[in-house]
């Protein structure tokens, strides 16, 4: 379990991480945080000539909120967001979200940007991007920048939007609102392992104490994540009742086109959506009565 | 393929390496700067046997190319008794809650909980079972490292009433 | 200070020492194999099989060997030429001889199968070339299930064999048949265990160093049993034994992979003699998942004959055991092992058993941590279905069937003699620590709640230490003596050594207590040396939890008997005419009269220097120095036992098992070192645990593993395994040195049918039955859908 040789790039600025991007083509492959890329190319699953190490670019690392917008830089870790003070007022299911991203010592060097590009169906940031519909920022060769949705940029397992020359730069997540409720509940037979099924919700109530606005996404149960908007419009204007959430939990189970394998078959993940979104939902609403 | 030279501060101390871009920080660690208490048990990044403190964070050196830590301060377990062999107070607790016993874990668990308890300094049993999930130990059944983790909490509590009374 | 002016009592035995060990383990400085390193080695690495079954049709190493820093690539032709193929075939009843070479000739057996050997000057590169090699399979149909393996059509994973069903033993006393015919009830119970690995963090790995000039191997290895494997290597590279050394440094966990003589430690070693070159390998991950050993995969079948108090009045035991393709050991070494001593603690004098091991294309089976693991779940799980079937208190059944404590020494029906254990202790003390009179209540009452809460029981009665006898009378090939010696040097330090090496265990610490015990001294002051077969006398070996017993036993006979010798040189020296009032403790000579104890100023030291330096002051006819050897062959068997209990609560809705309670009654005799003691407990339970509820190699239907990553293969980590209460109520063995048993493996038997036991309870009122592991989410979920 050795990797196959490559030549390796240190670029200091990103216009010179393009270039080499450029130059390379499919050759060649971005390495951030590395968690998941030098796994596999100890497993000779990636055998990239070249490597282009962009850890010394400081500018995409960092956390800002600006107009109610959280920008996180790619290069940021999990464990940055995790222990972030701005992350955690401004849109606090993305601490709870990293706390559960693989162990302590894979958050202190794993990225966020490196999570989103590689777009495991079973990792944390894919979904939440998916369910706060996140804005991915990319760096393209001749100096533009692009910006797309979260739903866009993530279309299947380990596939993106990305360009072999493009770089992910930036996510920015709106901030949730105040007294939104929400809830993460991934589903995993140990602690740190990528979840069999996940379920996120956000919940805002009107003045009358009716559902403003929910957001639901479950993992697991496609090649991405994916978000119910029917049962999210249909929920508009609803009271949050019990009634209302086992509603929700017995469509929500219905949805995706999930596959068997050894951990779950297709009924038990139905299963499991139903008791995780009976569970995100009462944490959800929960948190739009801590006023 | 050709190697390139370069610079690894390993516990305070510069080594010149010239190895291959390709080669993992676990094994120059090990193979060519000498330090052979990184061990390795899986190279993908599961077991936590080989986890070092690169820039005083927890991190796999199976998951990480040396020459991505030219300029970085890495420290192994080597360096985690003092420079007259003292246990630091997690070692000793290890040593006598028997929270060792092939010991081929043990420096991984070493590094990733000192790190650990340096930012969570009053952490619960299930914070320190969390933190310590990453690291797999086939011998113990982890339950006198959870101790021996506990056991290191007390103490520092302890040191700090020392210092406040006096 | 250990002093006492009893003169019987342990001084050092049964006490906490401190590891020795821990020092170079915490800092860093331990040794294990990968650590050293030899002047000019070479590195292996292995090309093996991508198919599950297929013959070799064509074997291209051209390109791979003229790549960078490829020094030669060797196939199953050259290996042919340097090393013997092993052949097993002990004389035992029903056991086919099977037999294997180096590397596969024609045909490769499982994914991951060896066929051909890279040696290169650097791993990385070896990798590389390895890549290289273009192998061309002819694929066969592959055999997968046990079940499968013993159709008649069924592919055959050995042909040489003529089916892939390799043992077949059965036993039945003379009544039983009647018994089954007329008996009222019988109830039928089923378990299967999954396939499983040890998984020591430390992987496989080795170093054979070839010295030309002298004509001699020395081979660095973690290695359980050192000089057996010595034995095996030579004969099979075609060396005298005086030719090999092995070198066992630190080990990083065996739990029983670590025995054998693998087939690439042998090319390895076969390497370094051919090119003269030191030739080092380390097995990687993935090669220990898919390729090294794999374990358990039985499946148990009882039909007990039942009166309507639940009674036992006759039990049939059906096993079967996937083997994998490959025997390392003789095929019926593991599962014979459960008929033997399937009955335990419980009455039964009618009793028959059938024991078939097939072969499939899987990797091969070794014994893992309690080979006999699934016996106690399946006697404990029989008690369980006949108390539900008849619908009586399981506890009622326990008792109703089980000897009293006063019934031992008592025979099985196997002919097994069981002595100096108390399970109806046990079990009645966990009883009532567990406060089981209220659990019944507190389990309605929560079901009342919509939660399903479950006690699992499980008794073990652990069969360890093997001696000779029995496997003589077992109908397996071995040995169980161990030998040891303990040397006072003339300065007055002592030393000792045994064949047993330890893979983690602390034998440093627990010999040195047991020489200390022996000898008289402060075992800080004792040096112990293993593994080194130069050095250490031929034993063999750690295994079947023979540590303490046979090994620390051996090693306190040898310091008794140093003392013996050291106490007649002090009576003289003392000018008394006996030494039966002289003792030796913290090295100084004491004199005890009248229950007293009265110093000398005769020390060891003064001692050894006497029986070194000036002979003629011994006594008459003394041999000079102060050493002993001595091999010593335990009882056939040393019985522990224990009581597991735990607790545990369901989620019906999600399958998620929660252990809210585990709780261990043991009886494991007299004991060297507390800690140490307690620590293979704690470790037997969670592997046990571990192993019920997650581990599970998967095969797909077509051969290929699907686990062969530490991200798929899921042993259990510091947030899925519980805290577990250990009670003591020790008794010592009768027979063995200071009274000790074994221990080690007795909490994989228990905890394997303490936790199945208690989510079968748990779910009773969904008649829900755990009869296979791993007790997964899914796997619950599956049963109670079924249920509704």
């Amino acid at each position: 379990m050795k990797p196959s040789p490559f030549t390796y790039h240190d670029p200091h600025s990103l216009d010179e991480a393009l270039a080499l991007l450029n130059q390379y083509g499919e050759e060649a492959r971005i390495i951030a945080g590395g968690q998941s890329l030098v796994a596999m190319m100890n497993l000779r699953l990636a055998q990239p000539d070249h490597l282009i190490d962009i850890n010394n670019i400081p500018v995409l690392n960092g956390i800002e909120c600006q107009d109610r917008l959280l920008q996180i830089g790619a290069l940021t870790s999990h464990q940055d967001i995790l222990q972030s003070e701005l992350v955690r007022q401004s849109c606090p299911i993305l601490t709870n979200a990293a706390a559960h991203i693989g162990h302590y010592a894979i958050r202190q060097r794993g990225t966020i940007g490196g999570s989103l590009s590689h777009a495991d169906p079973a990792a944390e940031w894919p979904m939440i991007a998916i369910l706060l519909d996140g804005e991915m920022e990319i760096a393209q060769l001749s100096g533009e920048k692009r910006t797309l949705g979260a739903r866009d940029f993530i279309q299947s397992i380990y596939t993106t939007d990305l360009a072999p020359e493009e770089i992910l730069t930036k996510i920015s997540f709106p901030c949730l609102e105040e007294n939104e409720g929400w809830a993460f509940k991934p589903f995993a037979r140990r602690r740190g392992d990528y979840f069999i099924v996940a379920v996120a919700a956000c919940l805002t109530l009107d003045q009358s104490g009716r559902i403003k606005r929910l957001r639901l996404c479950l993992g697991g149960m496609e090649a991405t994540a994916i978000r119910l908007d029917e049962i999210e419009q249909g929920s508009i204007a609803h009271l949050p009742d019990e009634n209302w959430i086992r509603e929700v939990a017995k469509a929500a189970c219905n949805e995706g086109n999930p596959v068997d394998d050894h951990n779950a078959d297709v009924e038990y993940r139905r299963e499991l959506v139903e008791i995780l979104v009976t569970d995100a939902l009462q944490d959800a609403f929960k948190g739009t009565q801590r006023g | 393929m050709s190697k390139t030279a370069f610079r690894l501060n390993v516990n305070g101390q510069d080594y010149e390496v010239l190895v291959e871009p390709r080669k993992l920080l676990s094994d120059v660690i090990r193979d060519d700067i000498g330090l052979t208490g990184t061990h390795v048990g899986c190279e993908h990044g599961v077991c936590g046997a080989c986890t070092v403190l690169i820039e005083g964070k927890p991190q796999r050196s199976c998951l990480v190319f040396a020459i991505q830590a030219r300029g970085q301060s890495i420290r192994t377990i080597e360096d985690v008794a003092d420079e007259n062999g003292d246990y630091s107070t997690l070692q000793q607790m290890l040593h006598e809650e028997h929270g060792l016993q092939c010991g081929f874990c043990t420096p991984g668990i070493v590094l990733t909980m000192e790190a650990f308890l340096k930012s969570n300094p009053d952490p619960s049993e299930e914070e320190i079972r969390e933190a310590l999930s990453g690291n797999l130990c086939r011998c113990t059944g982890y339950q006198n490292i959870v101790k021996a983790v506990q056991k290191t909490i007390l103490r520092g509590h302890e040191e700090d009433k020392e210092i406040a009374s006096l | 200070m250990n002093q006492t002016n009893d003169k019987t009592a342990f001084l050092n035995a049964g006490k906490t020492l401190l590891r020795k060990e821990d020092r170079r383990l915490l800092t860093g400085h331990g040794r294990f194999t990968d650590d050293i390193h030899v002047v000019g080695e070479l590195h292996a690495c292995f090309v093996r099989s991508t198919y599950p079954h297929a013959k070799i049709s064509a074997l291209n190493t051209a390109e791979a060997s003229a790549a960078p820093g490829v020094i030669t690539i060797v196939t199953a032709e050259d290996l042919s030429e340097w090393t013997t193929t092993l052949r097993l075939a002990p004389p035992i009843e029903g056991l086919l001889p099977i037999e294997m070479t180096a590397l596969p000739k024609d045909k490769v057996r499982f994914y991951g199968d060896l066929i051909a050997c890279v040696i290169a000057t650097d791993r990385y590169l070896a990798e590389d070339a390895a890549e290289l090699v273009i192998v061309e399979y002819e694929p066969l149909e592959a055999v997968t299930g046990m079940f499968a393996a013993m159709e008649e059509d069924a592919p055959l994973v050995d042909e040489e064999l003529g089916s892939n069903m390799i043992s077949h033993q059965s036993f039945e006393t003379k009544s039983i048949q009647k018994i089954m015919k007329a008996a009222d009830r019988i109830v039928e119970s089923t378990f299967a265990t999954a396939r499983q690995t040890h998984l020591p963090i430390e992987t496989r790995g080795c170093i054979a160093e070839w010295d030309e000039g002298s004509q001699h191997l020395t081979m660095h290895i973690g290695n359980q049993a050192p000089h057996p494997f010595r034995s095996v290597l030579a004969g099979r590279l075609k060396l005298r034994e005086s030719q090999v050394t092995i070198v066992v440094p630190d080990v990083g966990g065996g739990f029983g992979q670590k025995i054998a003589l693998y087939r690439e430690e042998l090319i390895v070693a076969a390497l370094a003699r051919h090119l003269k070159r030191p030739v080092r390998w380390r097995e990687d991950r993935m090669e220990n998942m898919l390729a090294s050993s794999h374990a358990r995969e039985d499946f148990a079948r009882t039909r007990a004959a039942v009166d309507s108090n639940g009674r036992i009045i006759g039990l049939m035991l059906e096993l079967i055991e996937d083997f994998g393709a490959y025997c390392f050991y003789p095929a019926n070494y593991l599962a014979r092992v459960v008929a033997m001593i399937l009955t335990g603690p419980y009455d039964i004098g009618e009793y028959a058993y059938d024991v078939k091991v097939v072969l499939t294309n899987k990797c091969g089976n070794g014994p893992m941590r309690a080979p006999m693991a699934i016996t106690s779940w399946i006697m404990d799980g029989t008690i369980d279905n006949i108390a539900r079937e008849l619908e009586l208190d399981p506890v009622q059944v326990r008792r109703l069937n089980m000897l009293a404590d006063s019934a031992y020494p008592h025979t099985m029906a196997t002919g097994e003699t069981m002595e100096d254990i108390n399970p109806g202790t046990a079990l009645e003390k966990g009883l009532e620590s567990i406060d089981y009179k209220n659990f019944r209540k507190r389990q309605l009452d929560d079901r009342t709640r919509g939660v399903y809460r479950g006690i699992g029981i499980c008794s073990v009665v652990e069969s360890t230490t093997y001696g000779s006898k029995f496997y003589k009378a077992a109908g397996i090939p071995g040995s169980g003596h161990e030998c040891a010696w303990v040397k006072v040097d003339p300065s007055g330090e002592v030393r000792a050594s045994a064949g047993v090496m330890s893979t983690g265990q602390g034998y440093e610490t627990a010999f040195s207590q047991a020489v200390a015990e022996g000898l008289g001294v402060d075992p800080k002051d004792v040096a112990i040396k293993l593994g080194n077969t130069d050095v250490a006398p031929y034993g063999m070996g750690s295994r079947g939890a023979r540590g303490a017993t046979a090994g620390g036993g051996t090693v306190y006979l040898a310091a008794a008997a140093v003392r013996e010798k050291a106490l007649a040189i002090a009576a003289k020296l003392l000018g008394l005419n006996s030494a039966d009032h002289l003792s030796i403790q913290e090295g100084r000579v004491c004199w005890f009269f009248d229950g007293k104890i009265q110093e000398t100023e005769l020390t060891l030291s003064d001692i050894a220097r006497t029986a070194y330096l000036d002979p003629t002051s011994l006594p008459d006819g003394m041999e000079p120095g102060l050493e002993v050897t001595k091999a010593y062959d335990p009882p056939p068997m040393t019985y522990s036992n224990s009581c597991h209990f735990c607790e545990v609560v369901v989620e019906v809705n999600s399958g998620i098992v929660k252990i809210e309670r585990y709780l261990v009654v043991e009886n494991c005799g007299n004991v060297l070192s507390t800690q140490i003691v307690e620590g293979q407990q704690l470790g037997a339970i969670s592997m046990g645990l571990s192993g019920s509820m997650f581990e599970h190699m998967i095969y797909d239907e077509s051969g290929y593993n699907q686990t062969g990553l530490l991200s798929e293969y899921m042993m259990a980590t510091a947030s899925e395994l519980p805290e577990i209460e250990i009670i003591s109520v020790a008794t010592p063995n009768r027979r063995t040195p200071i009274g000790l048993k074994g221990m080690a493996e007795g909490g994989v038997m228990g905890s394997i049918g303490a936790v199945s036991n208690a989510v079968s309870d748990a779910l009773a009122p969904f008649s829900v039955v755990i009869d296979s592991h791993p007790i997964s989410p899914l796997s619950l979920r599956q049963k109670l859908r079924k249920s509704h």
